[in-house]
């Protein structure tokens, strides 16, 4: 709407500047215009030429021979009145004109027609020249305006130019509002279309193709978006289903080995064994939950809960239940909270942060099997916690950093596990950044950046 | 009855294997009334005849939906019901909590888990708090016992009354006996609050803490520091 505006400003603006020049530029064309034919008609030259042309001697006159080939070039015929009004010089004269002339005649064709000829006089020491031109090849117009009307020109000059103005502000308004009313909903559309709302707009008037144009495009958006959704649906629906079929004959499988390995009547390898069954078993549990949970990440269809978490407090528990689970001796994990960090908090999903977290310790751990220690740091920025994850360990190879660094794809991460792709979508679904990197000094340090606010509403 | 193993369990659920399977479960944990059904037709028929104390529910059976089931199982009596349940949605666990049931457990799951989540929902259902003792645990460290019934410390030369923090605190360690509480779950005892800006407060009341229950209140021996998570009490017999 905003830039509805915008346009139509500019577009009444600009029309009213348009008529404005071409008002100024008609008016100084049309002045110009005026001046310069005024000089041409009124020859001044020429007659005034032609009057010297014409010399007198023993009372025959003779003119000039340039003069006689200017008047048969330009002029249809001239003479020469004496004071007495008779015709005493003439050339090319036509017939149909007397030969003398009353003061009244001569006031009378002076500086208008003599018989539909249009004449033009000189002063002639003998007397009065007349210049006459063909019939209709002239139009002749005097003007007279009053002086005081003259005098206040340059009153009303501007004065008409403002008005003209006015009038075509007026003017450009009332289209460019019509224009407006017109471009209003498609303004409209085109914001919807942004927000993935279907548009129909009625194709009506000078842009109604445009409105066409606009419906047809967000019909094609609408339907993508729901190819898309679908297949997005479909995918996470077929991940889930197949992770719900694997649970039943999981369960036997972990039912079984779990009985056997706790059957005394069985020998001790035997039950070892069972016990490696139940062991793996559950594993397969935990990525069967992986990647259902990953899948839903990656389509948003994971409830995000947003709750205030103190995160000094959820790394504290997280650390804690490591241990209390049974670290490896050789495992050992620290966690530092920064001053100023001891009361952090965040809004954001605590099940999911958790997870996040206890992936990435799981993954050091893991990946260290010799054992390693791990430290997990907490900072407060400004609008921002990070969270950092290190270790002392063998850190990522190169092909790892460069694939967990890859800010577009979150899709499941080729040389990894389950475990670091579900770190980056729950980061991401905070609205927050992981970076992945070696440390110089040896092993390897994720740091989870999560911005203070509300979760990033998807 | 007299005990939960006398009670009549109903398990239901489409897969012969696993029915087989929780049975044998139940059966080896000492259980001896066990029937099972594989939809909600033979569920319902078993149900009006053998009048079972607790069942267990699959949530997708062949003809049905074990939610609708249960409903239906409620309105006759009030059976506790175990969902046992390959859908681990949250929303299907809320669902079917929010509509009453004892437990909801998801597949895949250990026979242990099982047994022991049978046997709390059975005692809860069946033998009430009030018929069970009611006596809160009383316990050694070395030499000096706790009585937490009288909220008493009591060491080889001295008698000592724990103070209601003291308590609190002394009880969530008890609780989690072996194992490292962090300082905000220390805190959320006593305080009902996280750690921060309880620090000096829980490290003022572990130390009066300490000067009761340890021989040697300088170098503990029980209550341990686990440096930037918590304390973890160790050292406990008299079980």
């Amino acid at each position: 709407m905003k830039s509805a505006m915008k346009i139509l400003t500019r577009y009444v603006l600009s029309a009213a500047g348009v008529a404005l020049v071409l008002l100024v530029v008609n008016f100084a064309a049309f002045v110009a215009w005026a001046v310069l034919s005024g000089k041409v008609a009124q020859k001044d030259y020429h007659i005034s030429q032609l009057a010297d042309g014409l010399t007198e001697s023993n009372g025959i006159y003779t003119l000039s021979e340039s003069a006689r080939d200017t008047i048969k070039q330009r002029y249809q015929w001239a003479m020469l009145l004496n004071e007495n009004g008779s015709v005493i010089w003439s050339e090319n004269l036509p017939d149909d004109l007397p030969l003398v002339y009353s003061v009244s005649d001569v006031a009378g064709f002076t500086r208008w027609y003599l018989k539909g000829y249009p004449v033009n006089v000189w002063q002639h020491s003998d007397g009065l020249l007349v210049l006459g031109n063909a019939k209709d090849s002239m139009w002749k117009y005097s003007l007279e305006y009053s002086q005081t009307f003259m005098d206040s020109a340059l009153m009303w000059i501007p004065a008409i130019l403002i008005f003209n103005g006015i009038v075509a502000v007026l003017l450009a308004l009332l289209f460019g509002l019509r224009l407006f009313h017109s471009l209003a909903p498609l303004a409209k559309g085109i914001e919807d279309m942004a927000k993935k709302r279907p548009v129909a707009l009625t194709p009506r008037g000078l842009l109604g193709d445009l409105a066409d144009g606009i419906n047809q495009t967000s019909a094609q958006l609408t339907r993508q978006e729901a190819d898309l959704s679908r297949r997005d649906n479909a995918r996470a629906a077929w991940i889930s289903g197949v992770s719900h079929d694997i649970r039943t004959p999981l369960s036997i499988v972990m039912g079984h080995a779990s009985q056997l390995e706790d059957d005394p009547e069985l020998p001790l390898s035997k039950r070892e064994q069972a016990g490696v069954i139940r062991r793996r078993s559950e594993q397969i549990k935990t990525l069967v939950n992986d990647l259902n949970l990953a899948s839903k990440l990656e389509y948003d269809m994971q409830p995000v809960q947003r709750n205030l978490i103190a995160l000094a407090a959820l790394l504290r528990q997280v650390a804690a239940d490591f241990i209390n689970g049974g670290l490896p001796e050789s495992d050992s994990i620290d966690v530092i909270i920064n001053d100023g960090a001891q009361n952090a908090r965040i809004t954001g999903d605590e099940q999911l942060l958790r997870r996040a977290i206890s992936n990435l310790i799981t993954n050091s751990i893991r990946h260290n099997p010799s054992g390693c220690s791990v430290r997990v740091t907490l900072e407060n920025g400004t609008g921002n916690c990070s969270i950092s994850v290190s270790d002392n360990g063998i850190g990522f190879t190169k092909e790892q950093l460069v694939d967990l660094n890859r800010s577009t794809s979150s899709a499941m991460l080729e040389n990894h596990g389950i475990g670091l792709t579900i770190v980056r979508q729950i980061v991401r679904a905070h609205g927050g950044t992981a970076v992945f990197r070696n440390l110089a000094e040896g092993g390897c340090s994720v740091v989870l950046c999560l911005p203070v606010g509300a979760v990033d509403d998807r | 009855m007299t005990d939960v193993f006398n009670c009549k369990i109903l398990i239901v659920d489409d897969e012969p294997e696993l029915r087989g399977m929780v049975s044998g479960i139940l059966h080896r944990e000492g259980f001896v009334k066990i029937v099972s059904a594989a939809d909600c037709k033979e569920a319902r028929r078993l149900f009006a005849r053998e009048k079972p104390d607790a069942v267990i529910l699959d949530v997708s059976l062949p003809d049905g939906d074990g939610f609708l089931l249960m409903r239906e199982f409620r309105a006759a009596s009030a059976v506790p019901v175990l969902f046992l349940s390959a859908r681990d949605e949250d929303e299907d666990r809320l669902l079917g909590l929010g509509l009453g049931a004892d437990d909801y457990m998801t597949k895949p799951f250990l026979p242990r888990e099982l047994t022991l989540r049978l046997c709390a929902v059975l005692s809860r259902a069946y033998f009430p708090v009030v018929l069970r003792r009611s006596e809160k645990p009383v316990f050694r460290l070395g030499e000096t016992q706790i009585d937490f019934n009288s909220g008493t410390v009591v060491t080889k030369t001295d008698r000592f009354t724990l103070t209601a923090k003291e308590f609190a605190l002394l009880e969530r360690l008890y609780v989690n006996r072996g194992n490292i509480v962090t300082g905000d779950s220390l805190c959320r005892a006593a305080w009902g609050d996280d750690l921060y800006g309880y620090e000096n407060t829980l490290m003022v009341h572990m130390r009066r803490l300490r000067e009761k229950i340890e021989p040697e209140p300088s170098l503990p021996r029980y209550l341990i520091t686990v440096r930037g998570l918590g304390y973890k009490l160790t050292g406990v017999d008299g079980e």
